[in-house]
């Protein structure tokens, strides 16, 4: 751990050595030859670095270098994600008072399972900020929306407020779960070539697997509490689904 | 098409090269020499430019590398272990030519003349500027993205933390660190407005170029970005409708802001400020209104609802 802080400024110390060397201009504006070199002197320095680690860790390899087409992936990944916990949070706070109220029994699955999407939501928040990615364009479109869905299966009953905890809690699970396989699938390739996924990511995998698997603890609790006894189950549960699917499909675009 | 960019390539652009690594040399006459051969095919090439170079334009725009570069816009997901993008996609010859072009923007205005002035200056034919097929458009189109990247560069190399403003209200001094979002917006803003002190008199003819219907798109995009730059420069982290709303406020100050200094004609430009500082604080006050709508809706959505259920609604 100390070696990896102490590599990671090295990094820094040197892109500002960099940076004060070369004119404010070019850094930006460099044309295509220069960016090249640029890049190259980039990877040689941190290569050299990564050599003289070697000999104090054996954890230091080159880093998975992220193409276009995978940032968008991220970009729309971690936008869809926010929504959906957005939407997740407003649907239990919505769903908390009339469930409660009829079944005080409940009162702390309710609570357990909205203090834990209150985190993935500031998580998300937090990830969003940090990697600059711009939030969803209908943010109030779906606060409004998901407080409705909370509110009417609430007062439906017990058993319809756990038919859509189970309903959205399917749907939320698969897509973690395929993006977890996407994060995996770039690790094995980066393992085939010889690298490592940069720190973000790794610590991105971790995030995304714990919270899936908390969002199908969530299903679980919710099939215990007789969600499949809720009255028109099937048009109520596919309604939802589709919903949930529609709404990640326009979250990821804009 | 194909001839007069491969004439620009050849010699002068070698010769370009070489004149920025050591700019003493006898460079002088090199220019002239050039520029005399420059002639020379400029002229037997003008009909044939003037004649074919429209109807090929559409065509020849989706290579461009402003085309291709809107596209960069858009950002997707950052990250201090990989580098950003380039925020545009000029070649070699292209920037050299651009930056040279931006010196003769005071006098020629964004013109082809400044274009062609600036291929000259740097040894390239006149014939060169086809490398633009937008033309003085993309001359506009790169100082605004070399001023973004100043702005950028101003600020990685601690405008703010060199920074300490003494507000008059609560006399207080306040560090560059300790700066709130919006205090740092506003001084980004004029920031960026100061480095258009040089060309703003020529800056109208920019606009109204920019305003042309099939130019609008890429001319928003720009402020976007800048826009956006902007409060992320200033460390605004909005993850929610305020995304949005914080960009188009943004845009709207700079852009007027931009409009009123071309006509601005006090020392310092103390009347774009003082325009700047009245349009954020418009700002400020319809947002804390909206806040406390917001806020009102909110308490008489909640009276109603416990109202209901102390009826025994089961709501």
């Amino acid at each position: 751990m100390k070696s990896l802080s102490l590599l990671r400024r090295c990094t820094i110390d040197s892109r500002n050595i960099y940076r004060q060397t070369s004119p404010l201009f070019l850094d930006f504006l460099a044309p295509s030859t220069l960016r090249q070199s640029t890049q190259l002197r980039c990877n040689s320095t941190t290569a050299f670095q990564n050599d003289n680690q070697q000999s104090r860790s054996n954890k230091s390899k080159p880093k998975y270098r992220l193409s276009e087409s995978q940032r968008e992936y991220l970009d729309s990944a971690l936008r869809v994600n926010q929504a959906g916990e957005l939407a997740a949070t407003r649907i239990y706070t919505a769903q908390r008072p009339p469930v409660v109220r009829s079944h005080p029994h409940l009162r702390p699955l309710m609570n357990h399972m909205y203090d834990q999407e209150a985190g993935h939501f500031s998580t998300f928040n937090k990830l969003i900020a940090k990697h600059q990615v711009r939030p969803t364009a209908m943010y109030p479109v779906w606060q409004a929306a998901s407080s409705f869905l909370g509110w009417s299966t609430g007062v439906m009953g017990r058993e319809a407020a756990m038919a859509c905890t189970e309903a959205v809690e399917t749907e939320i699970g698969s897509h973690y779960n395929e993006q977890v396989r996407e994060i995996l699938s770039w690790e094995a390739e980066a393992e085939r070539r010889g690298e490592e996924l940069d720190d973000e990511l790794k610590e991105m995998l971790a995030t995304f697997r714990r919270i899936r698997d908390e969002e199908l603890e969530h299903l679980d609790h919710a099939v215990e509490n007789d969600s499949k006894e809720a009255k028109p189950y099937d048009p109520l549960v596919n309604v939802i689904r589709l919903g949930c699917r529609a709404a990640i499909k326009i979250s990821e675009r804009v | 098409m194909a001839q007069p960019l491969l004439l620009s390539r050849c010699p002068a652009a070698a010769a370009s090269s070489r004149r920025i690594i050591n700019p003493s040399s006898s460079h002088l006459n090199l220019t002239t020499t050039t520029i005399t051969y420059s002639r020379n095919i400029h002229s037997s090439l003008r009909p044939y430019r003037e004649s074919h170079c429209h109807r090929q334009q559409p065509k020849s725009t989706q290579l461009t590398p402003v085309a291709r570069s809107s596209y960069s816009y858009l950002r997707p997901y950052h990250s201090k272990h990989h580098p950003e993008p380039p925020s545009h996609e000029y070649t070699n010859s292209q920037t050299t030519i651009l930056s040279a072009a931006l010196n003769h923007v005071p006098e020629h205005g964004f013109t082809l003349d400044s274009l062609t002035l600036g291929a000259r200056d740097v040894g390239f034919l006149d014939v060169s500027v086809q490398l633009f097929p937008r033309r003085e458009l993309d001359l506009i189109f790169f100082w605004l993205a070399s001023r973004r990247g100043l702005l950028r560069g101003k600020v990685e190399n601690g405008l703010f933390e060199d920074l300490s403003i003494s507000d008059p209200r609560t006399e207080t001094v306040k560090k560059g660190n300790e700066l709130s979002v919006e205090e740092k917006v506003k001084i980004l803003i004029l920031e960026r407005l100061k480095m258009n002190k040089e060309i703003r008199h020529k800056w109208q003819d920019a606009l109204a170029l920019m305003s042309f219907p099939s130019n609008v798109p890429l001319s928003l995009s720009e402020l976007h970005a800048l826009s956006s730059d902007i409060l992320t420069l200033a460390g605004d982290t909005s993850v929610d409708a305020a995304w949005y709303t914080k960009r188009l406020s943004v845009s709207a100050v700079y852009a007027s802001a931009e409009v009123v200094m071309t006509r601005d004609e006090t020392a310092g430009f103390s009347d774009t400020e003082a325009f700047v500082e009245r349009r954020l604080e418009d700002c400020n006050a319809v947002d804390g209104k909206i806040g406390e709508l917001k806020q009102c809706l909110g308490f008489m959505g909640s009276t109603a609802v416990g109202l209901g259920r102390s009826w025994g609604l089961k709501i």
